[in-house]
């Protein structure tokens, strides 16, 4: 690794003013100034946006303020990660709380169609406040025990929020309230396709990966027509499954029976399976040529057969490399079987694109925001497995 | 005359460079010799500033280096490092040309001393001039890469472990053509090294260094003959020592009247080699020629044993 | 000696131009996948209009998306910058956990329909490979190489603009070519937030149970996705040729 400093100047001391630390606190300053929620009188109503003091009441007000400011001054003076994490976590705590409270102060007795959802105001003191956060986790190189109980610790306050009914007058709820168990269903089709394709590609992957490994002469043309395979973008690959799968399903026998249709999951899923094929396979090789050949010719020369060397020398040291694949498949299985949902594959896309056609900014978080949040917790959990798998072989 | 004026250099609470103060003549080669954290390294880079220093200047014929801007400074200083640094994305000639055209030279005088470089460090330039550093053998990357620190003529060179990563018998010949330039070129060498051999081998004047501290600077041969305290002792090696000091004296220096049996020994060649030859081809004493070849008398191993005997 | 691969490319290239030239040329081809008497080939829209379109969209983001990343990149890389560091690999980490798809729908609220959502979330997906891969290049310069470029006298623009973005060059050039690709598909999918593309074509498909169109649509953006990733591996193959290294192959 360069070390810049050295090789250019003598290294720049460190500057007295922390410059994130003023670009956060602007922001903060700006959550002040804007909107923090926006009151429709109805569904479709245009909404208006309320500042702080006026979507919540005085008390309440002013004790979001409070944490937001007191976020503010530590961003800029205070150089402990520990006490910049305590206060930007209390600063997101004090917004979330905050908005939950907005809903339930404006909602008018008498309207229930009336929708209070968060403003520009409230995105832009997220943001900040996250990246408060994030800057102060990363300064702390918290291992990956550390960041998972983290994520669980997150999750869990998520869910309290929303068990507790601290929510319960946003929009977003509401329109959540209005086809729960639509969601429910639509969930579980994302996660059972993401995860179901992610099981095939192991399943079928791996061991072509062991082979592309094994056999050099298979290798490069594997990795070509996958490579090809990875370049075609998903709508397209989802379209041109949709004529022979439709096909199959009306002329091979029984294939109609057990669920292959032209439209659907079947063309989802085949799609999915064939763009987890790549990294899979990709990073079985790297993996695999990874291993040290001093270790790989012990082996060899203690006596291990080929199948024991493979299962039990190379493959576990190859571990961490093919888990990154698992990874990067299952993180980009999630964010693919959004798109599924434009040929009736179902899972949260299905929200997603009916709030584009209904310009319905609900509706599109409803759908945008589970599978982003499903997707960002897969890639902390496996990142940590990895981790923990890779100490102590390097 | 170059001066390195009580330099120190801390890193955290540790001084790295401790206080050195010396003196280096124009158009000899210096050779700074040490353990690895000794600080030579350090020291070398705060002469062109590639490390500024915590306390103490540099100053080169009289200025104070700190004073120009450090780029320009750089551009009068030639400099090669044991991992050459040299341009991966650039053809040999471009790596070499890189100075003078950063100093702005036309384009044909930049031409004509890439080739005078080339020749001058026997590389083939119809060959290598467009060739790229990796499809270079090592001792020819190292080649060009001091030929590239000489490119712009620069009256002072530094050197870190130019010669660290090539093997022996390209060492030795490495060396000895570095040696042979610097007496053409007249050029200030300033050279950092862990290997007391080298440092004997090249240097008019060594400077051994331990902890950051400068513990002795003087020629080699008072270097061996009086070691300024036990840790420049340990250096040299008692093992080695007489055979380092064999190496500063020639045969020539050594011979009397007389004839001798077997092969003849050069009169320029160093009483190290000379004893060598004898020993190998179990003889007590051997003709000595000059450079003509024409006998000038003879050595023997009394005389040469009594030249390895310590200086009183 | 031209290779066999640059031969079957060509041939796809000129046979991609043939079609969108003269689709209805290639109506009897495509007839056998519509029922009803649909028409075979995209009558809503120029073919050729759309792919340029599509084509204009995706080049527009990513070329901003890699002015601002290189300059993000080079800025973190920097004395300057170095507090910003840490945090902003981490960012680059988090977004690219982000579906492509969340990021063009969360844009429509923001920015409405039409092309500026779409090329909005081009623009933000496509800043993190090239900040990445250009962050990656570099810090992973040999330092004896970069040591060598401040010691021959280059000023810090010198040894930034000469070594190290020549050097860094073919990591850049792949990152950019990842970018192009998720925008490409991207944009395919930007017709549902009214964006005019090639999308379209695959999405009227759907809408009239038309399985030329789908086809057609699907294989236009699919060949130039894959015409398109291949021009760029080989310049980044050039590109790293002239520094004797082979460009890696992430995944």
């Amino acid at each position: 690794m360069t070390t810049l400093s050295d090789a250019g100047t003598d290294g720049a001391a460190a500057p007295r003013v922390d410059r994130l630390g003023v670009v956060i606190a602007i922001l903060v300053a700006v959550t002040l100034a804007l909107p923090f929620a926006t009151f429709r009188a109805t569904r479709i109503a245009s909404g208006t946006g309320l500042r702080l003091f006026d979507a919540l009441p005085p008390m309440e007000a002013a004790a979001v303020t409070a944490v937001l400011i007191a976020a503010l001054v530590t961003a800029v003076a205070s150089r402990s990660p520990v006490f910049r994490l305590v206060l930007g976590a209390l600063a997101i705590g004090a917004l979330a709380l905050g908005v939950g409270a907005a809903g339930t102060h404006l909602t008018p007795t008498d309207n229930p169609y009336a929708r209070i959802a968060p403003a520009s105001g409230f995105w832009v003191g997220v943001f900040a406040t996250a990246m408060l956060v994030t800057d102060a986790m990363v300064r702390l190189k918290l291992g990956p025990v550390g960041r998972l109980v983290a994520l669980v610790a997150t999750a869990a306050l998520i869910v309290a929020l929303l068990a507790s009914g601290a929510w319960s007058h946003l929009s977003l709820i509401a329109e959540y309230r209005n086809r729960a168990d639509v969601f429910w269903r639509e969930a579980i089709n994302h996660v059972v396709l993401a995860a179901g394709s992610l099981a095939a590609a192991v399943a079928i992957g791996l061991p072509l990966g062991v082979l592309a490994y094994q056999v050099r002469a298979v290798r490069d043309p594997m990795i070509n027509v996958l490579n090809i395979i990875q370049t075609i973008p998903s709508m397209a690959l989802f379209g041109i499954l949709i004529a022979p799968l439709g096909w199959i399903a009306a002329n091979v026998p029984g294939a109609h029976a057990i669920g292959i249709r032209g439209i659907g999951t079947a063309p989802a899923f085949l799609a999915l399976f064939l763009y987890s094929l790549l990294p899979m396979v990709a990073n079985t090789v790297v993996g695999l040529t990874g291993v040290s050949r001093a270790v790989v010719d012990a082996a060899r020369g203690m006596g291990f057969t080929d199948r024991q060397r493979l299962l039990q020398v190379e493959m576990p040291l190859a571990l961490p490399v093919v888990l990154t694949g698992i990874r990067i498949v299952l993180v980009q299985n999630i964010g693919l079987a959004t798109v599924a949902a434009l040929i009736g594959g179902g899972g949260f896309g299905v929200f997603l694109f009916q709030g584009l056609g209904q310009t319905a900014t609900d509706l599109i978080l409803l759908g945008a925001l589970p599978p982003v949040a499903l997707a960002f917790a897969a890639a902390v959990v496996l990142d940590a497995v990895i981790e923990i798998s890779g100490k102590g072989k390097a | 005359m170059i001066e390195l004026s009580h330099l120190t250099k801390v890193y955290g609470d540790i001084p790295v460079v401790n206080d050195v103060h010396m003196e280096i003549e124009s158009g000899t080669i210096t050779v700074i010799v040490g353990t690895s954290g000794s600080g030579k390294s350090t020291l070398l880079r705060m002469v062109n500033r590639l490390i500024e220093p915590t306390e103490g200047r540099v100053f080169i014929e009289g200025n104070d280096v700190s004073m120009m801007p450090a780029h320009e400074l750089r551009r009068s200083i030639g400099y090669a490092i044991q991992n050459h640094g040299l341009f991966p994305h650039w053809t040999v000639a471009r790596n070499i040309a890189t100075v003078p055209m950063l100093l702005g030279w036309d384009r044909k005088k930049v031409a004509a001393r890439v080739e005078e470089l080339m020749e001058l460090f026997q590389l083939d330039h119809a060959q290598f001039a467009g060739r790229y550093p990796h499809e270079l053998s090592g001792g020819q990357q190292q080649r060009v890469g001091v030929a590239r620190a000489l490119a712009a003529k620069p009256a002072l060179l530094l050197m870190d472990e130019p010669f660290g990563a090539l093997d022996p018998i390209i060492r030795a010949k490495a060396q000895t053509d570095l040696k042979a330039i610097q007496r053409r070129t007249g050029t200030t060498i300033l050279l950092v090294t862990h290997d007391m051999a080298e440092a004997v081998h090249l240097g008019d004047r060594i400077a051994v260094m331990d902890g950051g501290r400068l513990k002795q600077y003087a020629p080699a041969a008072d270097i061996l003959a009086r070691p300024a305290d036990a840790f420049v002792d340990d250096l040299i090696g008692s093992l080695d020592r007489p055979f380092h000091y064999l190496t500063l004296g020639t045969v020539g220096a050594a011979v009397e009247p007389g004839e001798a049996d077997g092969a003849p020994l050069a009169a320029d060649a160093s009483l190290y080699e000379g004893l060598g030859a004898l020993l190998w081809s179990g003889r007590k004493t051997a003709p000595v020629v000059d450079a003509a070849g024409a006998p000038i008398g003879r050595v023997s191993l009394d005389s040469i044993a009594g030249r390895a005997a310590r200086p009183r | 000696m031209i290779r066999p691969g640059t031969i079957l490319r060509l041939i796809v290239f000129l046979a991609l131009i043939a079609f969108l030239a003269a689709p209805d040329r290639f109506a009897g081809l495509l007839a056998p996948l519509t029922n009803n008497g649909a028409p075979p080939i995209y009558n809503q829209g120029s073919l050729i209009d759309l792919t340029l379109s599509h084509l204009f969209t995706v080049a527009v983001s990513t070329l901003a998306a890699a002015v601002v990343a290189v300059g993000l990149a080079i800025f973190v890389t920097r004395p300057a910058g170095a507090e910003f560091l840490a945090l902003s690999r981490a960012v680059v980490n988090i977004g690219q956990t982000f579906p492509p798809v969340a990021v063009l729908a969360l844009s429509v609220p923001a920015m409405g329909f039409g092309e500026a959502p779409t090329r909005m979330a081009l623009f933000l997906y496509g800043l993190l490979p090239i900040f990445e891969n250009t962050l990656v290049g570099l810090s992973t310069l040999p330092p004896a190489v970069v040591e060598a470029a401040s010691a021959m006298g280059m000023t810090n623009r010198q040894r930034l603009l000469k070594v190290e973005l020549p050097l860094a060059m073919p990591l850049i050039v792949e990152g950019i070519r990842l970018s192009a690709v998720i925008g490409l598909a991207t944009a395919t999918i930007g017709s549902t937030v009214a964006a005019k593309g090639l999308g379209e074509v695959i999405v009227a498909g759907l809408l009239s149970n038309n399985l030329a169109f789908i086809v057609q649509g699907g294989v236009i953006t699919g060949v130039l996705a894959v015409l398109i990733s291949d021009g760029f591996q080989a310049v980044a193959r050039q590109a790293a040729k002239r520094r004797g290294a082979r460009p890696q192959t992430e995944t």
